[in-house]
């Protein structure tokens, strides 16, 4: 996996490619430390790049999400497709952390 | 250097070894044996005792020869214990015969003191590190044995919180059904659980639960889960309801993102359906006779993340000649040989063609497919009304 970051104002977005899945663990903990850094009100995760996510994968945005909050930032989903899109849909996700279909 | 094995010196005089043991001794080697020719052979007969770390010998003890050399390296003992030959070697031809009957190296005089000692230094510490490296080797050995040992111990552990098969031959009996399954962890341990109870003469519940991750600590939580399911009683005839009372007991006890996907369901073989409900499960399929596919909705969310998690209940038809197939996500998620991912169609198309036989034979198809080498673990649960249930009380 790899990822863009585009920060516009105090709105950043992560454009995440590749595949999602437990090695992508290091990236989300750098993420995480970004945060801690102040100056981002919300973030966006867009998933329309990623092409592949596995349970270990969901179990990274649930630590991004308590991240967030521990924050003060508000976590959402963007434009998930394919298999990470009814990955999302069938443990409803959306339910927990917002997201844009 | 101190203490460790030995160092023998095999002199023809052996009063005249005393500068070989002055530069060992600087080099501080503690235990120096000198011997000739006939203490040389009782020296290499007690090697099984305690191999010397090093063989000094002068070329001039009687009977000294390349033979005597491979005699030497044939003693099981002694064929990895440096051999340093210290002589005169005027012809080109003995040196290398030398070398070739197993001399690790020759000090050819006329040798000062000060080369002897760079030489004989270069040997020892390399005698040194090759001690260190076998004992780390024979550490790491020690270890991995022990741990395959209890790795062993603890997959009969796992394997015994599935139902066993007179479990499951009763299952079939009473129902009228044939039952099947496969579970393959991706390591020693997974953390995939899969469970079947009667409810009464007409239904039967079964359960599927696939833990975050693979390996011990994914293990870990089915142990977890079997022990809650021991002690709590589950709503019989509400699927939905049961998911949210062990959904309840998991928030809380699992770490920050670890949590099940679970798919559980009750079947009726009265009524001739099933009804089920999922957390995160992947979708049930059922096939009907005739070949016709018909694949079950899926949503919620998995266990253990949110309390306030609700459950719906879901209802497809299993009447008798239908076979159903559950499975966790590895089934659908593993690459095949070309890269792609199996996919919900792959899994489709091996339902499609079942027959009433076993699951043995779609999976030794999806093998051929997918290398054995899994990246998750696989559960798939394949359950056939291919009879009537036997009649008797309840």
């Amino acid at each position: 996996m790899d990822y863009t970051v585009h920060d516009s104002g105090n709105l950043r977005e992560l454009e995440m490619r590749g595949q999602i899945t437990f090695e992508a663990d290091t990236d989300f903990r750098a993420i995480f430390a970004a945060w801690e850094q102040g100056g981002i009100a919300d973030c966006v995760l867009n998933l329309s790049a990623v092409d592949y996510m596995d349970s270990a994968g969901l179990g990274l945005l649930v630590m991004a999400n308590n991240a967030a909050r521990q924050a003060g930032i508000t976590f959402r989903l963007k434009h998930p497709r394919g298999q990470v899109r009814d990955l999302i849909e069938i443990s409803e996700f959306h339910t927990i952390i917002p997201c844009e279909f | 250097m101190s203490g460790g094995p030995p160092v023998v010196i095999g002199h023809p005089r052996t009063s005249s070894a005393r500068p070989l043991r002055d530069v060992l001794g600087r080099l501080g080697v503690r235990r120096i044996v000198v011997v000739d020719d006939v203490r040389l052979a009782q020296i290499v007969a007690d090697t099984a005792a305690e191999p010397p770390q090093l063989l000094l010998l002068h070329a001039g003890l009687p009977g000294f020869s390349p033979d005597f050399l491979m005699a030497l390296r044939e003693n099981a003992n002694l064929r990895d214990v440096p051999v340093l030959v210290l002589g005169r070697f005027p012809a080109g031809t003995l040196r290398g015969e030398l070398m070739r009957a197993g001399a690790t190296d020759l000090l050819a005089r006329p040798l000062t003191l000060a080369e002897l000692s760079a030489r004989l230094s270069v040997h020892l510490d390399r005698c040194r590190l090759d001690r260190s490296l076998q004992e780390v080797i024979r550490s790491l050995q020690t270890y991995h044995h022990g741990a395959m040992q209890r790795m062993a111990l603890a997959r009969q552990m796992q394997l015994g919180l599935l139902p066993d098969v007179a479990a499951c031959r009763s299952l079939e009996g009473r129902y009228g059904i044939a039952l099947d399954s496969h579970f393959e962890s991706s390591s020693e341990l997974g953390g995939d659980l899969w469970g079947a109870r009667s409810l009464d003469d007409r239904r039967f519940a079964l359960f599927l639960c696939d833990f975050t991750g693979h390996g011990v600590a994914a293990a870990l939580n089915t142990f977890r889960l079997h022990a809650l399911l021991a002690r709590i009683d589950l709503p019989a005839d509400d699927p939905a309801e049961a998911l949210r009372v062990l959904n309840g007991l998991l928030v809380g006890l699992l770490p920050e993102a670890q949590f099940a996907a679970m798919i559980y369901a009750v079947v009726d073989v009265s009524a001739d359906r099933l009804v089920y409900a999922t957390a995160g499960a992947p979708k049930p399929l059922v096939r009907h006779t005739g070949g016709r596919l018909e694949v079950g909705p899926s949503c919620g969310l998995p266990l253990g993340l949110a309390s306030e998690a609700r459950y719906r209940n879901h209802c497809l038809d299993f009447p008798p000649g239908s076979t159903l197939l559950l499975f966790s996500d590895a089934l659908y998620e593993a690459r095949r040989w070309d890269g792609e991912m199996f996919g919900y169609g792959g899994v489709s198309d091996l339902v499609q063609g079942l027959d009433d036989s076993d699951l043995q034979r779609p999976l030794g198809r999806y093998f051929a497919t997918v290398p054995r080498l899994l990246a998750d673990d696989l559960t798939v649960l394949w359950i056939s009304r291919n009879g009537r249930p036997r009649s008797g009380p309840d």
